[in-house]
């Protein structure tokens, strides 16, 4: 496996004003890494700081050269005000291989029309986005993500605004674009459940108490590894796969 | 009451400022149509308020008898260029520490407002023409605006039309937009100079007012007819037009304000798509 992104000594804040750190983080391609954590805890802090859209306070991220993020942000990060549709919004992940000033190609919209399709969204193609229900958000979200063909795939809580069926619907979509592709996938998720199916690599994170813990799942995603570091009882969550303390059903 | 014969008739007294309304309503309802998505019709309204204090500081330095400086100041040339710098201002500072973003746009739009009365009060030309210029009568235009306004706006097109793929992505989704390592701050800056240009432009010569109702009604009145973003960018246009030569029409006709009867014929619109979106969601 070829390491993908390497975090040195990177001490996360805004604004120059450190939240946590210094800490330390590599991510192979090909891996599944879930940050969790208490909300406010600096997650999407974090993520922003891998995708280079936060300056790190001090420290080094190093991306391999040329790499491309496929990235899937918050639902609520778009205004509802805008009338585009499902297809306008999945060619913008596209434009991660299309520069400013150019157009989209006739295999750019093949491709385009290949991730709609491969993320179950063709139908909805003309709809707006704005229109669809949560899970169909998401679903297009992915699917824009996928368009850009990324070699890193990075979800900020993707399934927040579905119900438990749209969620194991959009893991085993994201599970199966990873198996595929070889893309490495990162997400930030509030679902201990989910993290425990499917991630490999576990980060945990919670700036409030300065705690940053990674490693593989195997390590981190025990009861007694969970209950120190949320300081509460995780044996029934973990095996009843329920959510975790910053989630709905904690 | 003139008739319509009467009226056409009188094609040599509309035609220039038909042409200039014209131009400048499809300009801006192009560029509205950002505006209204951006969240910032209040950036257009203290950026005509911001032009229209460039035409009177110039007018103001000029009084003062400076000799070579006075006469180096060009009225459009300094209203187009504290509007930019207006504009990139905007365009680029997002951060006022703790001041909210509403709070210095309103801060701008009265700030210019008062320099405008006060600057206006000091100027020693006849109030009469001060007013004209400042803020435009939209009744007869200036010969050289018959060529600026429309070479403004068939300019700003071109641009809107060769980056329109990139404005919309930075419209919508700034953030994937920088992670894809394209020019935002060039893309936020080049549309706020446009709408500044044009503002500037358009407000000297048909006045602060239409030029305000152009750049928001049109495009929200789009915005409600059209569920499809690119149909919204030609009707907005397309309304644009419509309510400035609807505007000077009735005004001509019915002895109206121009500028107002303008902004009025763009009211009509933004009400028609409201009355529309209300009967859709019904049926």
């Amino acid at each position: 496996m070829k390491e993908l992104i390497k975090l040195k000594d990177v001490t996360i804040g805004y604004d120059g004003k450190a939240i946590l750190g210094p800490v330390g983080l590599s991510i192979e391609r090909g891996e599944f890494a879930g940050i969790l954590g208490p909300n406010g805890g600096g997650k999407s802090t974090l993520l922003k700081t891998i995708l280079g859209l936060v300056p790190p306070v001090s420290g080094r991220v190093d991306v391999e050269p040329g790499i491309v993020f496929g990235y899937v942000p918050q639902n609520e990060h778009f205004d509802p005000l805008f009338p585009i549709s499902v297809e306008e919004v999945v060619s913008m992940g596209r434009y991660a291989r299309v520069p400013a000033g150019s157009g989209l190609s006739r295999s750019d919209r093949e491709c385009i029309s290949r991730s709609m399709e491969r993320a179950g969204v063709g139908r909805l193609a003309k709809r707006t986005f704005r229109s669809l229900s949560g899970g169909e958000k998401q679903r297009t979200l992915i699917a824009r993500a996928v368009a850009g063909e990324p070699d890193a795939l990075v979800l900020d809580e993707p399934t927040a605004a579905v119900d438990v069926r749209g969620e194991a619907a959009i893991m085993e979509l994201v599970e199966s674009i990873r198996e595929e592709s070889g893309a490495a996938v990162i997400m930030v998720s509030h679902f201990l459940r989910t993290a425990a199916k499917y991630a490999g690599r576990v980060i945990l994170v919670d700036a409030d108490k300065g705690v940053f813990r990674e490693g593989l799942k195997s390590e981190l995603m025990t009861s007694g590894a969970l209950a120190d570091f949320f300081g509460l009882n995780f044996e029934s969550a973990l095996d009843s796969q329920t959510t975790g303390p910053g989630g709905d059903g904690a | 009451m003139i008739t319509f014969g009467e009226f056409l008739g009188s094609y040599f007294l509309w035609r220039d400022p038909m042409i200039v309304g014209a131009a400048a309503g499809a300009i801006c309802g192009l560029l509205g149509v950002y505006v209204v998505l951006r969240r910032i019709i209040f950036v257009s309204a203290a950026l005509t308020q911001v032009s229209s204090f460039g035409v009177a500081l110039s007018f103001y330095i000029e009084g003062l008898g400076l000799g070579a400086l006075s006469a180096a100041v060009h009225p459009f040339a300094l209203s187009i260029g504290i509007t930019v710098a207006a504009a990139v201002f905007f365009a680029l500072k997002k951060d006022y520490s703790r001041v909210s973003r509403e709070g210095i746009i309103g801060f701008g739009f009265l700030i210019a407002s008062a320099a405008v009365v006060i600057l206006g009060d000091r100027i020693t030309k006849g109030s009469h023409d001060i007013a004209s210029i400042l803020f435009g009568s939209a009744v007869v235009v200036d010969p050289a605006d018959v060529y600026i306004i429309p070479g403004i706006a068939v300019a700003a097109g071109a641009v809107l039309l060769f980056y329109m793929k990139d404005f919309i992505f930075v419209s919508f989704d700034e953030e994937s937009a920088r992670l894809f390592k394209y020019p935002v701050g060039a893309l936020n800056a080049g549309l706020m100079v446009m709408i500044a240009i044009v503002a500037a432009a358009a407000t000297r010569a048909l006045g602060a007012l239409p030029v305000f109702a152009f750049l928001a009604l049109p495009p929200l009145a789009a915005l409600y007819f059209t569920e499809r973003l690119k149909l919204a960018f030609i009707l907005s246009a397309a309304m644009g037009v419509l309510s400035a030569v609807l505007g000077y029409f009735f005004s001509f006709i019915l002895s109206l304000p121009t500028g107002a009867s303008m902004a009025m014929c763009a009211c009509l619109f933004f009400i028609a798509g409201l009355l529309w979106r209300e009967v859709r969601k019904r049926v």
